[in-house]
């Protein structure tokens, strides 16, 4: 039999800053400032080495999520983004390997590959954003890295949701993270013409602690993902929230850049809306950040909240949560 | 609800097609070679589960060229369109959704150097021009959308990114949405290259690859191993509701019957040596399938022929069943082949099943002590099992363990 699954806490690292409190009133009224987030050393600094900047701020986040409970039985599914190692290992490699100003195969076997960290191959792995947490932390449940252009994190919160609902786990964290202003990623995003279309990258992590929910919770009642491949993206919304919910108080809406988040507008309609835009473009952690707010928001407000991603690849995907008794 | 197999696509280092990959494994042979496609000579280790290169031209379509580039793109739309092909699928399997692992970014390194300036250490960014082939690297996703545009379809795409541990988590995750009602059919599987310069050369870096440099460098469970070999290519599967395959005439190969993950939550650089959260992710996938441990017959191991997996696999599986089970693993002969790795490995396993054959474990000829197992040597192991475990574990700490049973 599925239990409900509730909402137990949050956590986000975003251009607001670490707090999740108040990240409702603030997307709504425009209350708060840009900006990257302040570092804040983790307990194991040799980590990171390792880490890519999205593995580090999902590190912080999980570290944030456990005190209070350990998390060594918890489930652990997280929409991650492209790759963002090192560029000062990768540099050095590249140097090393020219020959008159020429790429040299010879020379990169040799001294290209002395030159880098011997590790760079984690700062790029995309799961490695999940597991440098999952390590530090000892988290040993069920778990995925999904890549995400948005739908992925929903189908990676989706994930969490059922491993909880099945008892596959007792606590899952879920949620997104990305670091989009990797140049690598910058440089890509500008390439294909996102920059110019109003795509403002931003570094930001959202996790949410999931469990079997227990009197008042807000609960997360659906999930779906939807292709935008051969029809209009107004009905491919469409077909994602009607296989969440056909009533809802407000809409947060998770867009990839103004063309995204007119779209959604559009769909609103009449209905209240908060957007994540304020907070840049945080990509994979985009729709996280979305449901944080959605869940901020019903802390003080009773109703429901319909949670709506749109990525640049057209996929969008929705989240029903609700508050009220489980 | 039972969740059915009726399709399967692989390439491999035995080249394109599920009949190499059996033929290969059934004759005992290694695809292991020199590899081909770029100068590796200068790199430590120059062999690899390579597709042989004279499978290059693969495809009946044509897909970007810059998309060519990337390998595994080519390797996941020639396994998809295999295993769409083999499942009988037509107009309504289109709404199907699709489940794909795949490895990291392809990185091109011509690419990159017109805007290096070597003297200041930087790349120009605003100096590269914005349209291909300027690529730098691929997206992580790039198959799975060419995939998706090649079978029309419909349904939702979902790109799994657990690194060695991805397609068995993806099929995995195709199950659970056919067992949940939440998708009718699943194009699901695994694709993966990192046999280029980067790719490779991060590999060495990182001390995984065997030192030898031969042909034999892999040697799953033996007490010479010292390392891995690299591999690539691609293995998907349509799975299904059993019920909607045998009514639209579809031939079940496999039923999905169980599945499990956990983490290591250990270190990045090696698994948990006691193997217990392998043994966990093993028995949930068990459990999960209704099945005493002794019905399992065969296990496809994750195998890396690494001197920390290895025995540390062994040791999970040990906690696991009370009985010896045959174990062999195939990347003595195909290679380690990465996010794409449980899916052929699963395709292996289907032997078992197709020809009553458990694969071997090529350059395995002597146990070491510290993998107590039941390895099955190079040579193919004639045996009728009901029901098969595969292993893969990924770089981070990712396991997950994943059981199929003959279709009745």
């Amino acid at each position: 039999m599925k239990r409900a699954v509730a909402i137990s806490r949050t956590a986000a690292v975003s251009a607001f800053g670490a707090a999740t409190h108040g990240l409702a009133d603030a997307l709504a009224h425009g209350t708060a400032l840009a900006g990257l987030p302040d570092d804040v050393p983790l307990a194991q600094p040799r980590a990171l080495k390792m880490m890519s900047r999205a593995a580090y701020l999902a590190a912080r986040c999980l570290a944030s999520l456990r005190s209070g409970r350990p998390l060594e039985a918890a489930g652990y599914y997280l929409g991650v983004g492209a790759s963002g190692g090192s560029l000062d290992d990768f540099m050095a490699l590249l140097a090393e390997s020219l020959v008159d100003g020429k790429l040299s195969l010879a020379q990169f076997g040799t001294r290209g590959l002395a030159a880098c960290h011997p590790l760079l191959a984690f700062q790029l792995m995309n799961n490695f954003t999940l597991c440098h947490g999952a390590i530090l932390e000892h988290v040993s449940g069920p778990n995925s890295a999904l890549f995400s252009r948005g739908a992925g994190t929903v189908a990676a919160i989706a994930e969490a949701v059922h491993a909880v609902e099945t008892g596959e786990c007792e606590i899952a964290i879920t949620g997104g993270a990305d670091a989009p202003t990797h140049p690598a990623t910058l440089a890509e995003l500008a390439r294909d013409g996102f920059v110019d279309r109003g795509l403002c990258a931003a570094d930001a992590v959202g996790l949410l602690e999931l469990e079997p929910a227990v009197g008042n919770a807000i609960v997360i009642e659906g999930c779906a993902t939807a292709s935008g491949r051969g029809r209009t993206v107004a009905a491919a919304i469409t077909d994602a929230v009607s296989r969440v919910t056909r009533d809802f108080d407000v809409i947060v809406i998770a867009p990839w850049g103004p063309p995204a988040e007119d779209a959604l507008r559009s769909f609103a309609g009449a209905t209240p809306i908060i957007s994540t835009r304020l907070l840049g473009d945080s990509l994979a952690a985009t729709p996280a950040l979305a449901l944080i707010a959605a869940h901020d928001l019903l802390v003080h407000t009773p109703g429901r909240a319909l949670v709506l991603s749109l990525g640049v690849d057209g996929d969008p995907a929705a989240i029903s949560v609700a508050r009220g008794p489980a | 609800m039972t969740v059915a197999i009726t399709g399967l696509g692989v390439v491999s280092a035995f080249g394109i097609g599920t009949e190499a990959l059996w033929s290969g494994l059934a004759a005992g042979a290694s695809g292991i070679r020199r590899i081909a496609s770029f100068d590796a000579r200068s790199f430590p280790t120059t062999v690899a589960g390579e597709v042989p290169v004279e499978c290059a031209p693969i495809l009946d379509r044509d897909i970007e060229p810059s998309a060519a580039r990337d390998r595994k793109v080519g390797f996941g739309l020639a396994a998809a369109a295999e295993a769409w092909r083999s499942a009988g699928c037509g107009d309504g399997e289109r709404r199907a959704s699709l489940v794909v692992a795949l490895g990291l970014e392809q990185a091109f390194l011509e690419d990159l150097l017109p805007i290096f300036d070597a003297d200041r250490r930087s790349i120009a960014w605003e100096s590269a021009p914005r349209t291909p082939p300027v690529l730098y690297r691929s997206p992580v996703d790039l198959c799975a959308r060419e995939i998706h545009a090649m079978l029309d379809l419909r349904g939702p795409t979902i790109v799994n990114a657990s690194a060695c541990a991805a397609s068995t988590l993806a099929i995995s995750h195709a199950a659970s949405l056919i067992e949940r009602g939440a998708a009718e059919v699943v194009v699901c599987g695994g694709a993966d290259s990192m046999v280029n310069p980067l790719g490779l050369g991060g590999m060495c870096r990182l001390g995984a690859p065997s030192p030898r440099d031969e042909l034999d460098a892999c040697r799953p469970f033996d007490r010479q191993r010292d390392g891995l070999v690299i591999g690539e290519g691609a293995a998907m599967f349509v799975v299904e509701d059993l019920a909607r395959a045998v009514a639209r005439g579809a031939r079940p190969l496999a039923t999905i019957l169980g599945w499990g993950s956990t983490q290591d939550g250990y270190r990045a650089t090696a698994p948990r040596p006691d193997g217990s959260a392998a043994r966990i992710a093993m028995q949930r996938a068990i459990a999960r399938s209704g099945l005493p441990a002794s019905a399992i017959g065969y296990i496809n191991a994750h195998g890396t022929g690494t001197p920390l997996n290895d025995p540390a696999e062994c040791l999970a599986i040990r906690g696991a069943f009370e009985t010896r089970v045959a174990v062999s693993s195939i990347k003595g002969a195909v290679g380690h082949a990465m996010a794409a790795a449980g899916a052929i490995e699963l395709a292996a396993s289907l032997l078992a099943f197709e020809r009553d054959l458990l694969p071997g474990t090529a350059n395995h000829t002597q146990l070491d002590p510290e993998c107590d197992v039941d390895v099955i040597g190079p040579t193919p192991r004639p045996a009728r099992v009901d029901a098969v475990l595969s292993n893969s574990f990924g770089f981070g700490g990712q396991n997950a363990s994943i059981v199929i049973g003959r279709p009745a």
